[in-house]
């Protein structure tokens, strides 16, 4: 009897000392880290900002002063099927050519190890988290949306120049943010009877990437900004004028062009 | 126009009073003016005795400011005045802050620009006790220690008496003006106490010894009025009423992103008690209180207004009692009682945006009906037995906090802000025995464990700036109690020829200590701008303060005199993460062993040397105080180090006779240019806000 009740306690013991050792081994996962960089082309070639040299498929002569955008939700499909989302310190990043600070994304999330088919995100900010007061500070509180057109904020702004058919330069404002729909037509803000988000996913091609343990990738999405006003629809500013944030149409245009704006630069190791 | 009206009504009304009073009885009953040192003999734990006579001596704009002159408490100053006290390194409500030995004050905002010390005028006080760690549990629960800010109570007299005081200051930098009135009487059926005051204070200028002055946006306007009456039931039985209000206007804090537009406090109490009652029964008390603030700030003198305006509005109320009966048996002395309070807040916080030519308003709740009741049972025990003394207390609470938030942060499966109520039953405990070695030798050991519920502030706060470091906070209605363990070991020489010395150690083992982490953006997005993420009050293990203090005050039966105290906190958490931070991006987390506590004042010591003319009537000061720079500082809360300093005032105390006093002096003599380690940065930069440059102060007392 009394041998039984030791040999239970060896039993125990090991049983214990076996799952202690299991759990050590679960427990240490095998992960790296990435980082995102934002690189901006015309054409092909970085941005040149505030010359008036380029000339979309329109026609229309033009140049870029600004350009601030916000991604979020970013997913990383796993070759074995699984989904990384990156949301454990960020889930919106700003991205502004103006601020150098935001053209890199140093992610906080641990990154397993393995082979990644792609990367898709979102463009903009999904209308679940688009509120009004979301960020209360610069740079981000200026891409605020007026709470009569929808509130949130702007997923896009970019300003810039273009030479008109009378040859006049005038300004636009080429910006995506929630859309209104006004009745009989009628663009005043009492006349607004539903809204519409604007924002969409990418899905960004030749994402595919394999990181190892403590390996730190840095994955470069480009924006070919011309791009925005070519495919699949041209658009032509001297059509749609210079503020389109109360003109739906316009920017049913500029999110359809949006899917294809983005490629992947270079995919390092750093 | 206002200010020289009251100052000519003031002056009429002392007079006419001196003339009532001397035409009723030629004998002015004066209160006993003693000057106590700060060594309670018959205490195991350490216990500093501000008097009123004290008070008078110096010019204090603020309590807490005051508070700070006591070794080892220091105040965390954010503005002008109204100066948060620390003791030992715990502050806010590791601190039991009573008045009157019972009445509580929640303070309305959420910045602590009206701790608690501030609803009460020093004008007012009568007495300040300090109780260093969690050895008095008759006043509710407490961790760090107690500070009972005792006010001017009415007596009453064998036929009508009619007395007054009076108060008049001004203090050169800030324009700072204050006048107080009391006029106390009565007969030996009803008596009462009325007092009235004000304080008007412009922005001040930090020192210009060896840089450029700066002036700060710190001015305020605070005025209160208040009446005391007493009912003689019996000889044995007495009933006071209490009424009280304290006003705050335009009070600026420009190390916070508001300013106080008002604060408006109301105080009320009934007191009954009770003497003598049998031979066990020596008293028998039993007091309620209400306490309430409405709190009102903004950012309308700030830069920003004109495109972001920031209103924040707030009820608070505190409604309670106690009970208390104090007993003989022999040399066995026990005081038992029950007390209850019930904390109630609510506030709201709107924002206002300008952008594209629209306005875009948002209001949130900083607290939504939020309730917090504790009742307690509290004993005391205190004997001697030859040269033993031994003191021993117990306490228990029971603590239950709801609040009816519609917030709900739950975020891949972790509630960060879900469920709300909240139940604990806290037991507390001291034990304490001196050993009189000899008639001049003694020597302590206090053990305590003393246990508080997270205020409200830690459990239900919703995105505002409230810490030393620039982050909206989070409250956490799921926190745990914080627990000090606490020994004190305390040797005392006390004697009347060379002067009486002290020296303290203690070392505190705080459980579940309440701390701050940094929740990701992803989880919640600041509220308040300029501000880089949120904090959320969350247990941590544990963590260690230990110091130590001493002081020396020579005898007071010499002309000439002094003291010279010093003490030192060392604090520090085992184990902290510290957040990398590249760019505004938090890009990795450390983990720092033996991390310095943050806001832990340095070491510091204080010379004073006096001497008394005129048999005492006349008293030159000069008071010496060296700091320390503070070099153990956290580093997981990235918190700057602190330059040392050292300060002289002179100050002269001149009785001129029975009626009238005069106090002057000079503070910051040589203009240095100083911040306290404790003072928060200018909103906006990483900046100190720096203490007052010189100040030139004069005070005339009057009592009839």
């Amino acid at each position: 009897m009394k041998c039984d009740f030791c040999s239970g306690i060896l039993i125990a013991l090991f049983a214990f000392a076996v799952s202690c050792k299991e759990d050590d081994t679960a427990t240490a996962i095998q992960s790296g880290h990435i980082s995102l960089s934002f690189l901006h082309l015309v054409d092909g070639l970085p941005l040149q900002k505030d010359t008036l040299k380029y000339i979309n498929a329109a026609g229309n002569p033009y140049e870029i002063n600004q350009v601030m955008y916000f991604i979020s939700d970013v997913r990383l499909f796993k070759s074995d099927g699984s989904i990384k989302i990156i949301n454990e310190w960020t889930d919106i990043h700003y991205v502004d050519i103006d601020i150098p600070a935001t053209l890199k994304w140093e992610v906080y999330d641990d990154i397993s190890a393995g082979s990644y088919d792609s990367l898709t995100f979102v463009f903009g900010i999904t209308e679940e988290k688009n509120k009004s007061f979301l960020f209360v500070n610069p740079p981000e509180v200026n891409m605020m949306w007026p709470d009569v057109l929808g509130g949130g904020y702007h997923y896009m702004m970019i300003n810039g120049k273009w030479r008109d058919t009378s040859g006049f330069v005038q300004n636009f404002a080429f910006h995506l943010g929630i859309g209104q729909l006004y009745k009989s037509n009628v663009i005043e803000v009492d006349s607004i009877y539903a809204f519409v988000q604007n924002y969409f996913s990418v899905n960004l091609p030749d994402s595919d990437f394999t990181i190892e343990k403590d390996m730190k990738i840095d994955i470069e999405i480009v924006m070919n900004i011309d791009s925005w006003f070519n495919t699949p629809h041209i658009y032509d500013h001297n059509h749609w004028g210079g503020a389109i944030m109360q003109n739906q149409p316009a920017m049913q245009i500029a999110k359809e062009n949006g899917y294809d704006i983005f490629s992947t630069g270079d995919i390092q190791q750093r | 126009m206002k200010k020289g009206s009251f100052l000519i009504v003031l002056c009429c009304v002392l007079i006419s009073l001196r003339i009532n009073a001397q035409k009723t009885n030629d004998t002015i009953t004066l209160e006993t003016v003693e000057i106590t040192d700060s060594l309670i003999k018959r205490t195991p734990f350490v216990m500093a005795k501000i008097d009123k006579s004290q008070l008078l001596s110096v010019s204090v704009s603020d309590i807490g400011e005051y508070l700070r002159k006591i070794p080892n408490v220091s105040g965390i100053r954010k503005g002008g005045g109204a100066i948060d006290p620390v003791v030992r390194g715990f502050k806010f409500s590791q601190l039991n802050v009573v008045m009157d030995g019972g009445i509580k004050i929640e303070n309305g905002c959420p910045n602590r620009m009206d701790p608690v010390s501030s609803h009460v005028e020093a004008e007012d006080i009568e007495k300040i006790n300090v109780i260093k760690g969690p050895f008095l549990l008759d006043f509710g629960p407490v961790l760090g220690g107690v500070i009972d800010l005792q006010t001017e109570q009415p007596c009453s007299f064998q036929k009508f008496e009619l007395h007054a005081n009076a108060l008049l200051g001004y203090e050169s930098n800030w324009d700072g003006q204050k006048g107080h009135l009391s006029v106390h009487g009565g007969n030996k059926k009803i008596y009462f106490r009325l007092n009235g005051g004000f304080r008007k204070y412009g922005n001040y200028q930090s020192g210009s010894y060896d840089v450029e002055s700066a002036t700060y946006n710190s001015s305020f306007k605070k005025y209160n009025f208040g009446a005391k009456v007493g009912f003689t039931l019996t000889p044995k039985q007495n009933i006071l009423v209490t009424f009280a209000e304290v006003h705050g206007r335009d009070v600026l804090f420009p190390a916070l992103t508001m300013d106080e537009k008002s604060d408006d406090t109301q105080i009320m109490a009934i007191d009954y008690s009770a003497k003598n009652i049998s031979k066990t029964i020596k008293s028998f008390n039993v007091k309620l209180y209400r306490s309430q603030v409405h709190h009102i700030m903004d950012n309308s003198n700030r830069e920003n207004w004109s495109g972001k305006q920031m209103v924040a509005d707030v009820n608070a109320a505190n409604t309670g009692g106690k009970a208390v009966m104090e007993m003989k048996f022999n040399l066995h002395n026990v005081t038992a009682g029950l007390d209850f309070e019930n904390i109630f807040k609510d506030g709201t916080r709107t924002m206002s945006m300008q952008m594209m030519g629209t306005t875009s308003t948002k209001k949130y709740n900083l607290w939504q009906e939020a309730s917090i009741q504790n009742a307690g049972l509290f004993a005391r025990y205190n004997t001697h037995i030859r040269a033993f003394v031994i003191d021993f207390g117990l306490r228990a609470d029971f603590n239950k906090a709801d609040s009816k938030d519609t917030l709900k942060i739950i975020y891949n499966g972790v509630d960060y802000f879900n469920k709300l109520n909240s139940e604990f039953i806290n037991l507390s405990a001291n034990i304490g025995i001196i050993r009189n070695i000899n008639k001049n030798i003694s020597m302590s050991l206090a053990i305590a464990s003393g246990t508080r519920s997270p205020n409200m502030l830690e459990r239900y706060i919703k995105l505002l700036t409230i810490g030393y470091d620039n982050y909206d906070y989070l409250g956490n209605p799921q926190l745990k109690p914080e627990t000090n363990y606490e020994a004190d070991l305390t040797i005392k020489y006390l004697n009347e020829i060379t002067g009486n010395l002290y020296l303290n150690g203690f070392y505190s083992y705080v459980n579940d200590y309440i701390s701050a982490v940094l929740l990701p953006s992803s989880v919640v997005m600041p509220a308040t701008q300029g501000v880089p993420g949120v904090k959320q009050f969350i247990n941590v293990d544990h963590a260690i303060y230990t110091g130590f203090e001493m002081g020396y005050t020579s005898p007071q039966m010499y002309k000439p005199g002094g003291s010279i105290v010093a003490a030192l906190t060392y604090g520090f958490i085992p184990t902290v993460t510290k957040y990398t931070i590249t760019e505004n991006q938090v890009t990795g987390a450390t983990i720092i062993k033996n991390d310095a506590l943050p806001e832990i004042p340095p070491f510091e010591t204080t010379i004073n040397v006096h001497y008394r003319f005129l048999s005492g009537k006349l008293i030159p000061k000069i008071s010496y105080r060296l700091v320390a720079g503070q070099h153990h500082v956290s580093e997981a809360s990235f918190e700057p180090e602190t330059p040392g300093f050292s300060l002289l005032n002179v100050s002269l105390v001149y009785k001129v006779n029975r009626t009238i006093g005069i106090t002057a002096g000079i503070n910051n003599v040589f203009d240095r240019s100083y911040y306290e380690h404790l003072n928060r940065k200018i909103i906006g930069t990483t900046e100190k806000l720096y203490e007052p440059g010189r100040v030139f102060h004069i005070q005339i007392n009057l009592e009839i």
